[in-house]
């Protein structure tokens, strides 16, 4: 860690590698039940990097990094004991263009026209309607992803949505 | 995958940091920053004209000392809170001096009584205390929280009390020097209450005023691309 400090990356990148298997053991022994243990891990290595300035050189490194361990276990335990106990909300009420209402067989079909539609876009409006309608990701994180502007992706998902739009009342 | 992703995100933004110094020699550098302003503020305000014969008294000097050092180790334990695994006992070394304030404070009502009598212990209402110290407190208050935010969010609460006792303490003995109040059941109440009191208040915000969100936005990132 004191290597970390001074800025020594692959002293750096080697002690992360050796703290992940101890860090997801430390988490799966503090909260057994824990469904995203690997997010826990990836919130201490997280939580390490930003308060690395910390360290005290002249003390140990393990209760350092064990207090902080223990510390984000707790948070995460309490925020998704918080998350647990949201009330859900109500489901919306179906209607003709919901799943919901219409037959299995109807939805496949959906399903299936969608994927057509889907399939018949050049590759650049593909990759942007997986990543932004699929995938959920915000337009800055698409951008990063696929190395293209945000003003880019929005103009492929425009054009993108009105091909898919046309190929599927060619279908109906 | 994700996690070898993550690993070589964080060696790459691994730039040279320094260390952070030692709490105690942080505690001295906010201290001397926030007593120039307070001197500042009591020059403002005015000194009391019976300082010197206040200062001689033995019950007055160990009340001011008591707050100064209970405001000097508070601040101390507020950065030690913010590194990770150093000695809990440092964190509550204060109670020590806010003890000793106490006693003095304690011995001041004795005093009134044995002058007094029992009507030596009636207070008058002095509300402005309240005001005063958390109007004098702010800047030093500002100050210590831009601090203890480089430390580590691992115990908020604790944390945030301890730099609102270091600033209120430190006005409350800057208050002792320019007001002329030396009722020990008005200062007890209105000027030590008022301390513990915003010291209780401000702890409060532990968790508002210290956590860890730029590194759940960088969190939140990594596990939107890894769906």
């Amino acid at each position: 860690m004191a290597s970390a400090q001074d800025g020594d990356q692959a002293a750096y990148g080697e002690l992360l590698s050796d703290l992940f298997p101890v860090l997801r053991r430390f988490v799966m022994r503090r909260w057994p039940n824990a469904h995203d243990a690997e997010d826990v891990v990836q919130e201490i290595l997280v939580s390490i990097h930003t308060v690395r300035q910390t360290y005290d050189r002249g003390r140990p490194f393990i209760p350092w990094l064990m207090t902080i361990a223990a510390r984000r276990v707790a948070d995460a335990a309490r925020t998704r004991y918080a998350r647990a106990n949201e009330t859900a909300v109500d489901v919306l009420p179906e209607t003709f263009h919901g799943d919901g209402a219409k037959s299995d067989q109807e939805a496949r079909d959906d399903r299936e026209a969608l994927r057509q539609a889907l399939a018949i876009l050049p590759v650049g409006q593909r990759q942007a309607i997986e990543l932004i309608k699929i995938q959920g990701l915000s337009l800055n994180e698409a951008s990063r992803v696929t190395g293209k502007s945000v003003g880019s992706l929005k103009v492929g998902i425009h054009r993108a949505v009105k091909a898919m739009r046309r190929a599927l009342e060619g279908n109906g | 995958m994700l996690n070898e992703a993550l690993i070589k995100t964080l060696t790459q933004n691994c730039a040279p940091i320094r260390p952070l110094a030692h709490p105690a020699k942080r505690a001295l550098v906010w201290f001397t920053v926030s007593l120039c302003y307070v001197a500042i503020v009591v020059a403002f305000m005015g000194i009391r004209p019976d300082f010197l014969s206040k200062v001689a008294d033995p019950q007055f000097a160990t009340e001011v000392a008591a707050a100064f050092l209970t405001s000097v180790v508070a601040a101390a334990g507020a950065f030690s809170a913010g590194c990770p695994a150093r000695p809990i006992w440092e964190r509550f070394a204060a109670g020590i001096f806010l003890f000793v304030w106490v006693g003095a404070l304690a011995v001041g009502c004795w005093r009134d009584v044995d002058a007094f009598g029992v009507s030596g212990l009636l207070s008058h209402s002095d509300i402005d205390c309240l005001p005063t110290i958390l109007a004098i407190s702010i800047p030093a208050a500002l100050l210590i929280l831009s601090m203890v935010k480089r430390g580590a969010p691992i115990a908020p609460f604790v944390t945030i009390g301890l730099a609102a006792l270091a600033s209120t303490a430190l006005a409350a003995g800057a208050l002792r020097l320019s007001f002329r109040q030396d009722a020990a059941v008005s200062v007890c109440i209105w000027q030590f209450g008022s301390v513990i009191l915003l010291t209780g208040i401000a702890s409060l915000f532990g968790r508002v005023l210290l956590h860890w969100t730029m590194r759940d936005e960088l969190i939140a990132s990594f596990q939107a691309h890894r769906r």
